[in-house]
């Protein structure tokens, strides 16, 4: 049959047609062989711009179409819809992306203009040589895993399960509720952390569809979008959960005697133990890093008073394999690591603490029930100083972004502060306010104006000690002068970073990492719940910092998208992947190692391509050295046909 | 060059009146000062700023804000204000800049910080119940234009002053 191509010229305004001319592009590609008909417009993307493809496709009776526009990532799901809508297969259209690639990045218009006919003949030669292709189908398995047990996870999980699909939960510590169940009161309503979260943890753990696996770590995935495999590694406990009845007996035996990681060492915890009273799951657990021994004959004592027999000190590490169809990386933050800080002796003065660890001082549930007491000497602190941006905004020397959060848990800091102790008096240091939040601007100025906060515009350069307290050097730039302050205590607001263990998590799930570490969303505007890797999603602060409703409207975001993979019976592929032509394989596995998807195996000698995973990169087919695979619509012939027509051959 | 210690000494917080703020903020008409957050509306729109850039009601709210009643109060520039209000007029926060250097001028008044040409003043009032200096000259001044001799009539000014106490204001000593 003789192939008809109608090649279509886009304007976008003067978006193209301000640098490129759009109407010398038109009559030249309509002298190029193969082509029977070219034609402009203002907005091909348009109704009426559309509506010009039909109209041409059914007069002139085309096969082909070339639409010579914006990037394809903007507009090719557009027009291959329009061809379909005219009787064409999809992908008998190609983009000719002669706007990112020509117009918006040249000036000289007789330069631009003579690439862009380049560009469309050769996209022109590429769709001569395209095969009709249909989508390819899979099938789904309707449950998903959710990673971290946080107020993202949890809000993930919960609104999956609310949906009516089953949930995996998984968390590394031994209880979910992450950092929020650690803060007192949240900004800017002052409402009860604990309080607040609590309700949704025990939701958690009593919902049908919802398989909590606590104290348990993600090991390998494989699969792809609608059919991962995952390995979960559940940790030993050293308690069955299901006898254990939180008598505390253990406790109270056990000699050994280790910081507590829940009040961030305030408080000292046993190597048994429960995290924190409303744990969920409800048990103790025993830690073996700092556990005398598993033999009785070292120790042993908690297992010698434990009379429901929950403590067995043969409990081994699991792997459970689980088959889900979406994911979820709810993987939180951390902060940023105080020993870098040195100027503002973290780690070398008790009373300089980390915004975290004065959280737990003013918590009811903390290690002095609300008060505020400095933990060196336990006296109430009457001057403390808050300074902001510790590790953050310093691109030279530590993390270049804003942490977002530390504005306005500051200034709650030192309002709660205030609201414990009436005469005292609370300093924060800071470069800028960010308070771009429902409430947020109000609330700082409620910490100013009611509770006299004073809030002083520079850094601080350095903290020591000096006669029982801490000075505090620093600037004020809106007076033009150093400050000096002798504090009782100092309050570090530590930059955000990805949690622990993030990059290697990442690594294992094909997630790239922004250049913080924090995990990369698909498009910044657009897609900012997607992950690059189709099927696995990003809630909360693991994407970026982000305060408690933030994190929450993107965990219900990423279970809603989630839920558009789930609730369908079959997924789509698309069909632009790699093909094998067993003759010319010879097995030599290049392809193999180089994938970057894992789509390739070796089977009885020959390559083999898993339609699913591969997404068509190309990567194979430029490695193979006998041209034995190829990526369908874009074959070696292809290139070397599309490199001559921007030749001019 | 002249090193100008009191510049690049720094403000010891410990040093300083933690209730310098809250008496100024007594006063009702200042009770908006904990709202500045130091835009410098004020400053920018402030004709004296443009003769005099020492004089920046900003800086002023914030080192009342600090406690900084001695370098505050003994400042010879809060006199300067030519009571335009433009300063309250476009503060964002409704602080009355104008009414917190009222009050401030009355704390310096009664601290001994007023200036002398103001104590002067007041004394004149007093004694002739006119500003300036009545002398030989004026009174040909006046002769010259037409007009009657000044009559003397102080006692309702030098009772006045009396009740407000301002006849008890010192100059500020001269350095």
């Amino acid at each position: 049959m003789k192939k008809r191509t109608g090649v279509f010229v886009c304007h976008c305004g003067i978006n193209i047609a301000g640098t490129v001319d759009v109407k010398k592009v038109t009559e030249e590609l309509s002298k190029h062989p193969g082509v029977v008909h070219s034609e402009d417009y203002i907005y091909m993307c348009s109704d009426p711009g559309q509506n010009l493809i039909i109209d041409a496709i059914k007069e002139k009776n085309l096969d082909k179409v070339v639409v010579a526009c914006c990037s394809p990532t903007l507009h090719e799901t557009t027009f291959r819809n329009t061809i379909k809508s005219a009787g064409l297969n999809t992908f008998q259209c190609e983009i000719a992306n002669i706007r990112e690639q020509c117009s918006w990045v040249h000036k000289d218009m007789e330069k631009a203009t003579e690439k862009a006919i380049k560009i469309s003949k050769s996209t022109v030669e590429r769709v001569l040589r395209n095969e009709s292709l249909d989508p390819i189908s899979i099938p789904v398995t309707r449950r998903a895993l959710v990673i971290g047990g946080g107020i993202a996870g949890i809000q993930s999980a919960l609104d999956l399960a609310n949906s009516d699909f089953e949930v995996v939960l998984v968390e590394r510590s031994p209880s979910i509720g992450g950092h929020m169940i650690q803060l007192s009161e949240t900004f800017p309503t002052l409402d009860c952390s604990q309080c607040i979260l609590t309700p949704k943890m025990v939701e958690v753990s009593k919902h049908p569809n919802i398989k909590l696996m606590t104290f348990s770590e993600v090991q390998e995935i494989s699969g792809y979008i609608g059919n991962f495999k995952v390995k979960i590694l559940k940790k030993p406990t050293y308690v069955d959960p299901d006898k254990c009845t939180l008598c505390d007996e253990c406790t109270k035996v056990c000699p050994v005697v280790v910081p507590n990681e829940f009040d961030l060492g305030l408080t000292g915890r046993r190597a048994i133990y429960i995290p924190f009273p409303q744990a969920i799951p409800a048990t103790y657990i025993l830690d073996i890093n700092s556990c005398p021994g598993l033999l009785p004959i070292a120790c042993g004592k908690c297992a010698d008073v434990c009379e429901p027999n929950a403590i067995d000190f043969d409990m081994k590490p699991e792997i459970i394999e689980e088959e889900v169809g979406a994911i979820i990386v709810a993987s939180g933050y951390d902060q940023y690591d105080k020993e870098l800080m040195a100027e503002y002796g973290y780690g070398k003065y008790p009373d300089v603490l980390d915004g975290l660890q004065f959280e737990r001082l003013l918590s009811a549930s903390g290690p002095t029930m609300g008060k505020i007491l400095r933990p060196s000497d336990h006296k109430e602190p009457k001057e403390v100083v808050f300074i902001q941006c510790v590790g953050s905004r310093d691109p030279e020397l530590h993390c270049e972004y804003c942490s977002k959060i530390c504005c306005m848990y500051t200034a709650k800091h030192a309002m709660l502060y205030k609201h414990h102790v009436h005469d005292g008096q609370a300093y924060v240091f800071y470069i800028d306010i960010r308070s771009g939040g429902k409430g947020y601007e109000e609330f700082v100025q409620r910490a100013v104006e009611e509770d006299g906060v004073l809030y002083l515009r520079g850094k601080v350069s350095k903290v020591f000690e000096d006669k029982e307290k801490l000075k505090v050097w620093g600037i004020d730039t809106l007076i033009g002068k150093d400050i000096e302050i002798d504090a009782d205590m100092v309050v570090l607001a530590m930059a955000t970073r990805p949690s622990n263990g993030a990059e290697e998590l990442a690594r294992k799930l094909k997630i790239a990492l922004d250049k913080d570490g924090f995990l990369a969303e698909a498009h910044p505007k657009l897609r900012p719940v997607e992950s690059v890797t189709s099927g696995m999603f990003l809630a909360g602060a693991a994407q970026a910092p982000k305060d408690i409703p933030e994190a929450v409207a993107q965990a219900s975001g990423a279970a809603a998208k989630a839920i558009s993979i789930l609730c369908q019976e079959r997924l789509y592929h698309a069909p632009t992947v790699a093909n094998v032509n067993i003759n010319l394989c010879t097995g030599c596995g290049m392809c193999v190692d180089v994938c970057p998807y894992d789509a390739l195996s070796l089977k009885n000698g020959k390559a083999e391509v898993n339609e699913v995973l591969c997404e068509g990169c190309g990567t194979c087919s430029a490695t193979c050295l006998r041209a034995a695979i190829q990526v369908k619509n874009i074959t070696p012939l292809q290139v070397h046909e599309m490199i001559n027509a921007c030749l001019g051959g | 060059m002249k090193q100008d210690n009191s510049q690049s000494e720094p403000i010891r917080i410990s040093k300083l009146d933690p209730k310098f703020k809250s008496e100024v903020m007594k006063h009702k008409d200042a009770q908006g000062l904990n709202a500045c957050f130091a835009c410098g509306t004020c400053t920018a729109g402030c004709p004296v700023h443009e003769i005099f850039p020492e004089y920046d009601p900003r800086k002023l709210a914030k080192m009342v804000k600090l406690g900084m009643r001695k370098e505050v109060l003994s400042i010879p520039y809060i006199w300067y204000c030519v009571t335009c209000h433009n300063c309250e007029q476009r503060c964002p926060q409704n602080v009355k800049f104008f009414n917190i250097l009222n009050v401030l001028k009355n704390m310096a008044a009664k601290e001994g910080y007023a200036p002398s040409p103001w104590v002067e003043q007041t004394q004149q009032i007093m004694q002739t119940g006119i500003v300036f200096p009545k002398d030989e000259e004026l009174a040909k001044k006046r002769e010259s234009f037409f007009l009657p001799v000044l009559k003397s009539d102080c006692k309702k000014a030098k009772k006045l002053i009396e009740l407000a106490g301002l006849d008890k204001i010192k100059a500020k000593k001269q350095s």
